[in-house]
């Protein structure tokens, strides 16, 4: 037999997908022939590559990355872990370490002392300083976050939006930011906790304006799926018709032209 | 993965632990970057947990896998630098005890690997270290079963003309150490 009628048996060879009476003839060629015996002993030579174990940090990325998810899609999404509760020490240790850490209890420290201080050295504490207390506090956590969303790393800016999530109003400075960064920010991760968090304040208008036109920008079919799922959840009947424009993009993935035409028979 | 679907985090848990060595070992073979592998391993199960609504029942699950993985690493190299060039720093860790020949061939073997065309060598890498079959890595890829079977042909007759290529340089550049007195380079690194 030639090589070229050898060659369209050798690739079920080599997966023993033939039947024993090919096989021989296969093998009775390779005898003979060094270029296909080469080409069938290069297959096998192959194995020497060996596979190699992922780190523990891999397995440590992904459960933080899954208890982040859990957390900011709340109790919608999926159930949590069962709760340990010497991890939970744990990582609540190794949390105070980092630098958010740092910055929380420090704030925490400085408004425990202005509070005692207030509460010794002034009995008639009057319910206005608490508020003004309370107002700077917030307005720091929000400079925090705003800080942390310009970050070079992003996990420090996945940090950022989570801080973003402590507060139910949020100053505009900082909302800018988050729409910005789920326009701009360069990490999938990011721009889909961003949108996670923005999600909370549909009721600013610009905030939905926002995510429309996201829509039109993003390139990541993960970001196009969340975003397409967002509008849906709002029920915003006026994204339809961008949500049609996108599906009409020629190089649309499969799985997001298929989202959109869910999209579009849910909000019709 | 149903399970997943329909809420339960714990399950991908499981998923993880089956899947995420070998996805892993299908981006290092095929960029020979530990360190970028194991961002991909994240970004994979990450759109796990974003596109589990679009897991249709009765699909196999691993043919699923592989798409979502071939898919983070496309859109990753399209907005991101062009491939490293593979550095022999990058060659594969051997189990202790191997003879010396055959850690020398294993990291021949890999650089061959990674100077076939990025196609080619995600074919072997399937076909080959994933174990995929013919017809599973057909769909996977978009083309006919007899397809892929004459383009692993053509592949592996590529690695071979590449890898006698490497085996006849570093025999060339010994000769010309030896004739300057300089010792060898030392191929691979210690782990």
């Amino acid at each position: 037999m030639k090589c070229e009628e050898i060659a369209g048996l050798l690739p079920d060879y080599l997966q023993e997908g033939l039947s024993a009476e090919q096989k021989k003839t296969v093998e009775r060629h390779l005898e003979s022939c060094v270029e296909c015996s080469e080409v069938a002993g290069l297959w096998k030579k192959l194995a020497l590559i060996p596979d190699e174990q992922p780190s523990a940090a891999g397995r440590q990325r992904f459960e933080a990355m899954l208890q982040a998810y859990q957390t900011g899609r709340g109790d919608e999404g999926l159930t949590r872990r069962a709760p340990d509760k010497g991890a939970s020490i744990w990582s609540v240790f190794q949390w105070l370490r980092s630098p958010v850490g740092a910055v929380a209890w420090s704030i925490a420290l400085v408004a425990l002392g202005a509070y005692l201080g207030l509460q010794l050295g002034n009995a008639k504490t009057n319910s206005q300083e608490l508020a003004a207390m309370h107002t700077e506090l917030t307005n720091m956590r929000q400079i925090v976050a705003l800080s942390m969303l310009q970050q070079q790393s992003a996990s420090q800016r996945l940090e950022g939006v989570t801080w973003t999530r402590r507060e139910g109003q949020l100053d505009p400075q900082v909302l800018s930011a988050l729409m910005h960064t789920l326009r701009h920010d360069q990490s999938v991760d990011v721009r889909l906790a961003a949108l996670d968090a923005l999600s909370r304040h549909a009721g600013q208008p610009q905030v939905k304006k926002t995510v429309v036109d996201a829509l039109q920008e993003q390139q990541s079919p993960l970001v196009q799926v969340a975003l397409i799922d967002q509008l849906v959840e709002w029920s915003d009947a006026e994204a339809a018709p961008r949500i049609e424009k996108l599906r009409q993009s020629p190089n649309l993935n499969p799985t997001v032209r298929q989202r959109a035409d869910w999209a579009i028979s849910k909000l019709n | 993965m149903l399970q997943v679907r329909d809420g339960d985090g714990e399950t991908l848990g499981v998923l993880f632990e089956r899947y995420h060595a070998p996805i892993y070992n299908f981006y290092t073979k095929l960029t020979g970057d530990r360190a970028l592998s194991e961002d991909l391993v994240q970004e994979v199960f990450l759109r796990i947990l974003r596109h589990r609504q679009t897991f249709r029942p009765g699909t196999p699950f691993r043919a699923w896998i592989y798409q979502i993985a071939r898919n983070a690493r496309i859109d990753h190299f399209r907005k991101s630098r062009p491939q490293v060039p593979f550095e022999p720093e990058m060659a594969p860790t051997v189990a202790p005890g191997d003879p010396a020949q055959k850690q020398q061939e294993s990291e021949l073997l890999h650089r061959a690997l990674m100077e076939l065309p990025e196609e080619k060598r995600e074919l072997l890498v399937l076909c080959r270290f994933q174990e995929l079959p013919y017809e599973e890595v057909a769909r996977l890829v978009g083309c006919g079963v007899s397809t892929v079977k004459v383009r692993i042909h053509r592949a592996l007759q590529e690695l071979r003309q590449v890898f006698h290529q490497l085996q006849a340089a570093p025999a060339n550049s010994a000769q010309r150490n030896a004739r300057q007195n300089i010792p060898p380079r030392r191929l691979g690194h210690e782990v």
